[in-house]
């Protein structure tokens, strides 16, 4: 009932906003992108005028639940992690598009000097690289076979280099086994610094987590910052990307779909262990085109979750852990589904549960947890089929589980 | 598991921990570029908290099932050592008439921990029954790589060629979940590249028909190294004839191909009076069966039988082996091999430092990879 009032009073306000302009939609899982004249892509800054009249919405960043690494003070220090509220804005025009997020976190990170246990804090937005079928969107985890995601991440971190030193050895020696003294001494280090890079703002091609991939031929031009405000506790983030480029045509949609993820490394967050969204419907503003996947994205699960629960956990909860008191025999025995309903799409769960195969990703590494093998991988064309049978085929049981799945997800931090 | 594998053997009653193998990998890799604290390959005393601290106790490998166990990350200054420099700089301008000189030479931190920390203490009542012996350590270029399987990027990987582990700059982003699931703890995080290094076993070395600088240097000639599936080199006749080389750890579960010599020479305990206990065994057993396993037993009878038919006889191939008359003979790398690998993959390079899995993947037009200096 409720949701038929708000659509109507949209509906009335569309029509009412006919004269002047449109006022824009609201719904969870939807930003819309204000157009503004100019996005300087490279050098893009929380402080560009860009932002001033970009609204922001709340979004919600739930724990990577789904694998579990190997790090035995990581897992204990995000054992219980809530899910994080973050506010995001974004703007764009003909040639870009650019995000800014803000997100609470009490502790800055920064990974710097000698530490080999020190991680620092980051923020990563993913587009995929081209979509047709708004139910088809690549897979939440990094994309997937056949659907890559472009994956852009900064951190924060101060000075790190080039393994091979962009081809200069001599300045990879230690300052103490040169014979430099004084103001060579002071010139030898500067050079040494100046091979040595400030931000740490990368592009990754992915179809699954362990594929990910740096594109390191310049082909996807964007530009990231971060920015810590020590006294509202609060990471301001913004991301710019051309709408086409090398890596990806995204130019002709009226609407796009988008994530982000957080880490904390205050709590040894990196790879894998992190707070992420789910897929985001970001609506051009003045441009045609996008309802359809507006509509998937905000569209609430049909069937009944109480039906579903019961069904999921006669079927599912042997394998996969649900909650914290539904787990599996083993943690590593399927993916777990504590954090589903945060971070995955109604049509991925619907597309997964009728075919198991129809989105298989790497996942572990295949030597981590032989005993449990998510997939099989036919020698030949190393296509993966994965170990879990297809669990339902009517509808409503399906519409009645996703219902449920939904409601898995960690509750929002205050 | 690759095609074929490199091993190392080395025999410990020989080992004198002069530490020259590790100064020769620290000279040849490790003494710069962020690497300064690492030492791929270290000799610490049994028994005695290892490098890094207690790094028996900080988890990976792999449980019976065949699970990936959880593992730390160590920390510099508590768990490896911090690498201090001198003020060599300082005393360049220090005015000794005027300042009081000790002030001048001094070390830039103050180390609570570093390799070797507890050297030479070993355990037991001097000098009753105090025992001790040294232990080489490096990554043991397993078949079954904690470190590979733990990595979420794909960026370590495993040559099919000679089995050696490496990590592909390239791909890593500096996780360190490697570090967690290396049960040897032989992974390191480079703070300055932002990347897990690791040893590399000398391939650029190996590849040329030279054996690892470690073993090259090797003063007290304890190491062997050579195929595994080469009926003729040395390290498949210790380890697969006679037996009496075994893997350290072996459950941990990575299948780990440095092999070592159980320390068999030790002498006998002395009861209150100071004199010899005939038969005693300085070294406890308990101990050699949680570094070899149970196999210990076995490859000790070997060694001593050997020993005695040497003494006897005067033959014995197994003690000439030890004996290690012709340094050369420890190695047989087959310098051909590598050749052939390069001319079948039409390369000037026998096998590029890199993960081919990748290098002309899909997902990139154009790799910037420059040959690893």
């Amino acid at each position: 009932m409720k949701n038929i009032i708000k659509s109507f009073i949209i509906a009335g306000l569309a029509t009412a906003a006919y004269a002047k302009s449109p006022a824009p939609a609201t719904a969870e899982n939807l930003i819309n992108a204000q157009r503004v004249s100019n996005i300087n892509v490279a050098n893009i800054s929380p402080t560009d005028s860009i932002w001033r009249n970009a609204k922001s919405v709340a979004v919600i960043f739930y724990p990577q639940t789904t694998i579990k690494l190997n790090d035995a003070k990581a897992n204990a220090a995000n054992k219980d992690n809530k899910a994080i509220a973050a506010q995001v804005s974004a703007v764009y025009n003909n040639s870009a598009i650019a995000f800014k997020i803000s997100w609470s976190d009490p502790t800055q990170s920064v990974q710097s000097g000698n530490a080999s246990d020190v991680y620092p804090d980051g923020f990563a937005m993913q587009l995929p690289v081209s979509f047709n079928d708004p139910k088809k969107l690549p897979y939440i985890g990094m994309g997937s076979e056949g659907r890559p995601v472009l994956v852009h991440l900064t951190k924060a971190t101060n000075m790190h280099y080039e393994p091979n030193g962009n081809g200069d050895v001599e300045h990879q020696v230690n300052p103490h086994n040169t014979n430099a003294f004084g103001a060579d001494l002071a010139n030898y280090k500067d050079k040494v610094n100046k091979l040595g890079k400030q931000g740490y703002s990368r592009a990754f091609i992915s179809e699954g987590f362990r594929s990910m991939t740096q594109l390191k031929d310049g082909s996807d031009k964007f530009g990231m910052k971060m920015t810590y405000d020590a006294k509202s506790k609060r990471w301001t983030g913004v991301v710019a990307k051309q709408l086409r480029d090398g890596a990806a045509d995204l130019s002709k949609f009226g609407a796009l779909p988008v994530s982000f993820a957080v880490w904390d490394g205050s709590k040894y967050n990196r790879g894998g262990v992190k707070n992420l969204s789910t897929w985001l419907a970001v609506k051009l503003q003045g441009k045609a085109g996008g309802d359809a996947l507006v509509k998937e994205l905000t569209s609430k699960p049909k069937g009944d979750a109480k039906a579903g629960q019961a069904q999921v956990e006669a079927m599912c909860a042997s394998c996969h852990t649900l909650s914290a008191t539904k787990q599996a025999a083993s943690p590593v025995m399927a993916p777990n589904l504590k954090n589903i309903g945060g971070y995955s799409t109604n049509a991925y769960l619907v597309e997964s549960i009728k075919d198991p195969n129809a989105v298989v990703v790497p996942g572990y590494n295949r030597n981590a947890h032989k005993g449990f093998a998510w997939y099989n991988v036919d020698a030949k064309t190393v296509k993966r089929t994965s170990t879990m049978p297809p669990m339902m085929s009517d509808d409503k049981s399906i519409n009645d589980a996703v219902a449920y799945l939904k409601t898995l997800k960690a509750e929002v931090a205050k | 598991m690759s095609k074929r594998q490199l091993a190392m053997v080395m025999d410990l009653n020989k080992c004198i921990g002069c530490q020259t193998c590790t100064v020769a990998c620290k000279t040849q890799w490790t003494n710069r570029n962020g690497r300064e604290y690492m030492y791929w390959n270290n000799v610490e005393t049994y028994p005695g908290e290892g490098y890094p601290k207690k790094w028996m106790e900080l988890g990976g490998g792999f449980d019976a099932a065949g699970d990936l166990k959880e593992g730390i990350v160590p920390n510099i200054e508590a768990d490896y050592g911090v690498p201090w420099n001198f003020s060599n700089e300082e005393l360049a301008t220090f005015n000794f008439r005027e300042n009081n000189p000790t002030a001048a030479f001094h070390a830039d931190s103050t180390p609570t921990w570093g390799p070797n920390w507890d050297e030479d203490e070993g355990a037991g009542n001097f000098p009753s029954d105090n025992y001790f012996f040294y232990l080489p350590r490096m990554c043991n270029h397993c078949s079954n790589p904690g470190c590979l399987s733990a990595c979420p990027r794909d960026a370590i990987f495993k040559r099919d060629e000679d089995g050696v582990v490496l990590v592909d700059l390239d791909r890593c982003q500096g996780y360190r979940y490697c570090i967690a699931g290396c049960p040897y703890k032989k992974i390191f995080f480079n703070s300055k590249l932002s990347k897990s290094e690791k040893c590399i076993l000398c391939f650029p070395r190996i590849e040329q028909g030279l054996p690892p600088a470690c073993a090259q240097q090797c003063v007290g000639r304890i190491r062997f190294i050579g195929f595994l599936d080469d009926e003729d080199s040395q390290v498949y006749k210790l380890v697969h004839k006679y037996k009496v080389a075994l893997p350290l750890r072996s459950d941990y579960g990575t299948q780990p191909n440095v092999y070592y010599v159980p320390p068999t020479e030790a002498p006998a305990k002395f009861d209150a009076e100071g004199k010899i206990i005939e038969g005693s065994q300085r070294v406890p057993m308990k101990e050699l069966e949680t570094l070899f396993g149970k196999d210990v037993h076995g490859a000790i009878k070997t060694i001593k039988a050997e020993k005695d038919k040497r003494a006897k006889t005067g033959e014995s191939e197994l003690m000439d082996l030890l004996i290690a008359y012709h340094h050369e003979d420890m190695f047989r790398l087959d310098a051909n091999y590598y050749q052939d690998v390069a001319k079948a993959k039409g390369t000037t390079n026998p096998l590029a430092p890199i993960d081919s899995r990748y290098a002309k993947g899909k997902f990139t037009k154009e790799i910037n990879f420059k040959a690893h200096a």
